[in-house]
C-alpha cells in the first residue's frame, strides 16, 4: 500500500534535553552525534526514508543551530520535484505567541502546516531515539484497524517501566489504559515481569489530532502528548497499540530512547557487539546521513592497534591503540595513545601519550599530550563531568590550560 | 437558562446585522458591546474583558479565522462564535479554535443556542 501524499510527518525535536547535559550544552539532542558518522535524528529520518515517508517538518526549538545545518545537508537526499521536502519549523508565532509550551502545543502552533497539506493522516515522531521501524506497517495496521490513533509499543523490564508511558490493551490490541511515567506500572496480563509501553511515534487521524491539539491548547496542561493528550484519547476514541515484536521483523525489534549520557552511551557500546542487535550494516534498511567530503581514514606506523571499533572516514591515527570505541570523522590521534571504551566526536584531536577509558569526548576537543582520562577517579572528579556509571565526559569547548605531566 | 447579564462583544461590519443581535441578545437579559472591524473588536477583548465573543468572518481589515486566533492569545478561555454567511470557512482547522461555528440565518435561534450553550458548559467548568 502507497501512502504517500496520504501522510504527513512530523518530527519533534525541540525539547532542551536537560537529561543529556553536557552534550546538549550547545546543541538540541536530535543533533548530537552518534556511532561515528550519524547525529541522533538520523535514525527517525533513515526510518522515513525507508518506509517511503517523504513530506517531513521537523520542529525544532532550543539551540537548533546544529541540528539545522544537518537537516540542511540531510535535504540533498530529498527531491522537492516529485513533492518530497524536509523542513525545519521553529515556533513562529502564527497563532500564539509564545515558545513551544510542549509536544502538543507544537503541533497546535502548527495546524496551519497540517491545513495546507490536509493529510488523510499524520505520523508524530520523536528526534531522539535510535530503532528501525517500518512505517509503512505501522500505517496499515492504523487504517485495518480503523484508529483514530495508533501508538507503537514495546515490552520492556517492569522495573524500567516508570520512565516510559505504559499501556494496558485487550486482546484486539486496543488500548484500554494508558499512565505516563507510573511509580507502579501494570505488567502484561501474560507476563508479570514486563510492560508495554510506548515508544513515542504516533499514527493520528488527522482530524483527531487537531481536535485533540485545540481542545488541550484551551485548557491549563503540561500540552504534553504522554500526559494529557493520550490519556484523553484513550478514553474517548479508538486508540490501537502496535506492538512492534509481533509486527516487525527481528531486526526491527530493538529500540532505545537516548535519554541520559549513560544510556546514550551503553546503545553506542551496543553497536560493537559481536552481532549487535541494531545492525549498522543491515543493507535492507540503510542509515542515511550527510557528513560532508572527508578523505580516507589513514592508519599509519606498525604500533597501531585497532579492535572491535567503529573508525570513520578522515579519521588519522599515528601508532596508537585504540579498542572497543567509536571514533567519528575528522579525528587525529597521535603516537602512544591509548584510547578504549571510549567515544569521540567529530573533529577531536587527541595528542601522543593520552590514555582514555571509558569517556566521551566531544566535538572539536583538543586532548593535549600525556593526559590521563578514565584511569583516576580521585584527580578526574575534580576536573570532568562524571555520570552515574562512571563515564567522563569532555564537552564542547573545553580547554586544558595545564596538561598534566 | 438563568441569564446574568454575562457581557458580549459583537464584532461584526454590518451595522443593520449588530442591531438585530443587539435587540435580540439584550431582550434575553445580556450586556451587549459591538465592535464594526477587527481592530476595535481586539480592543474591547482586552479592555472590556466580555464573557462570549460572537465574530464574523468577512471583515474589512483582518480576517475572523486569523481574529480568532489573536482573542486566543490574548484569552484562551473565552469562548468565540463565529457567525457567517459562508459555511466553507467550517473545513479550515483554525475555525475549530471556535466554541460554535453558525451560518448566519434570518432565524436567529441557532445563534440564541449556541450563545447559551457556551456560557453554560464554560460556568459548569468554572464550579467544577
Amino acid at each position: 500500500m502507497q501512502r504517500r501524499g496520504e501522510v504527513l510527518t512530523l518530527i519533534l525535536a525541540g525539547g532542551v534535553g536537560q537529561r543529556l547535559y553536557p552534550l546538549t550544552k550547545t546543541r538540541a539532542k536530535p543533533a548530537v552525534p552518534f556511532g561515528g558518522v550519524y547525529r541522533i535524528i538520523d535514525f527517525t529520518i533513515s526510518n522515513c526514508i525507508n518506509s517511503g515517508m517523504m513530506r517531513i517538518y521537523v520542529l525544532t526549538q532550543h539551540k537548533s543551530i546544529t541540528l539545522d545545518r544537518h537537516l540542511n545537508e540531510m535535504r540533498s537526499i530529498f527531491r522537492p520535484e516529485f513533492g518530497e521536502f524536509l523542513e525545519t519549523v521553529p515556533p513562529q508565532q502564527f497563532i500564539v505567541s509564545r515558545w513551544y509550551a510542549g509536544t502538543a502545543d507544537a503541533i497546535f502552533q502548527n495546524i496551519h502546516l497540517l491545513e495546507e497539506e490536509r493529510p488523510k493522516h499524520v505520523l508524530i515522531l520523536s528526534g531522539d531515539h535510535v530503532y528501525k521501524m517500518d512505517y509503512r506497517v505501522m500505517l496499515e495496521w492504523h487504517v485495518s484497524k480503523g484508529a483514530d490513533l495508533t501508538i507503537a509499543c514495546v515490552d520492556v523490564e517492569r522495573k524500567e517501566a516508570s520512565r516510559y508511558g505504559v499501556m494496558e490493551v485487550d486482546n484486539d490490541w486496543k488500548v484500554i489504559g494508558f499512565s505516563e511515567k507510573p511509580r507502579n506500572p501494570k505488567p502484561m496480563p501474560n507476563n508479570p515481569d514486563r510492560c508495554l509501553v510506548s515508544m513515542g511515534v504516533y499514527a493520528f487521524r488527522t482530524e483527531t489530532l487537531v481536535k485533540a491539539v485545540i481542545r488541550d491548547a484551551k485548557r491549563q496542561t503540561e500540552h504534553d502528548f504522554g500526559k494529557n493528550i493520550i490519556p484523553e484519547l484513550v478514553e474517548t476514541a479508538d486508540v490501537y497499540a502496535f506492538p512492534i515484536r509481533e509486527c516487525l521483523p527481528k531486526s526491527m525489534h530493538y529500540w532505545r530512547d537516548i535519554g541520559t549520557v549513560d544510556s546514550y552511551y551503553e546503545a553506542q557500546m551496543e553497536l560493537l557487539e559481536p552481532s549487535p542487535q541494531f545492525d549498522l550494516f543491515d543493507n535492507s534498511w540503510r542509515i542515511w546521513t550527510r557528513i560532508g567530503q572527508q578523505p580516507p581514514t589513514m592508519i599509519r606506523g606498525s604500533k597501531c592497534s585497532i579492535q572491535n571499533s567503529l573508525v570513520s572516514p578522515g579519521t588519522f591515527i599515528v601508532d596508537a591503540t585504540v579498542a572497543h570505541s567509536i571514533i567519528s570523522y575528522g579525528v587525529r590521534i597521535e603516537e602512544g595513545s591509548d584510547i578504549s571504551e571510549s567515544i569521540l566526536m567529530p573533529n577531536v584531536t587527541v595528542g601522543e601519550g593520552c590514555v582514555l577509558r571509558r569517556t566521551i569526548v566531544d566535538e572539536g576537543v583538543c586532548i593535549p599530550p600525556n593526559t590521563m582520562i578514565g584511569v583516576d577517579d580521585e584527580a578526574d572528579a575534580k576536573r570532568f563531568f562524571i555520570t552515574k556509571q562512571g563515564i567522563r565526559v569532555i564537552p564542547v569547548g573545553t580547554i586544558f590550560f595545564e596538561p598534566p605531566r | 437558562m438563568k441569564v446574568a447579564g454575562e457581557k458580549i462583544l459583537i464584532i461584526e461590519d454590518d451595522d443593520n446585522q449588530r442591531l438585530l443581535y443587539r435587540e435580540e441578545l439584550e431582550e434575553l437579559g445580556y450586556r451587549v458591546i459591538e465592535a464594526a472591524n477587527a481592530e476595535e473588536g481586539l480592543r474591547l477583548v482586552e479592555e472590556e474583558k466580555p464573557d462570549l465573543v460572537i465574530l464574523d468572518i468577512w471583515m474589512p481589515d483582518m480576517n475572523g479565522l486569523e481574529t480568532l486566533t489573536r482573542i486566543y492569545d490574548m484569552n484562551p478561555n473565552l469562548p468565540v462564535i463565529i457567525n457567517t454567511a459562508y459555511s466553507a470557512y467550517q473545513d479550515r482547522f483554525t475555525s475549530w479554535l471556535a466554541e460554535a461555528y453558525v451560518v448566519k440565518s434570518a432565524d436567529l435561534s441557532e445563534l440564541i443556542n449556541a450563545v447559551q450553550r457556551s456560557l453554560e458548559s464554560r460556568s459548569k467548568e468554572k464550579k467544577d
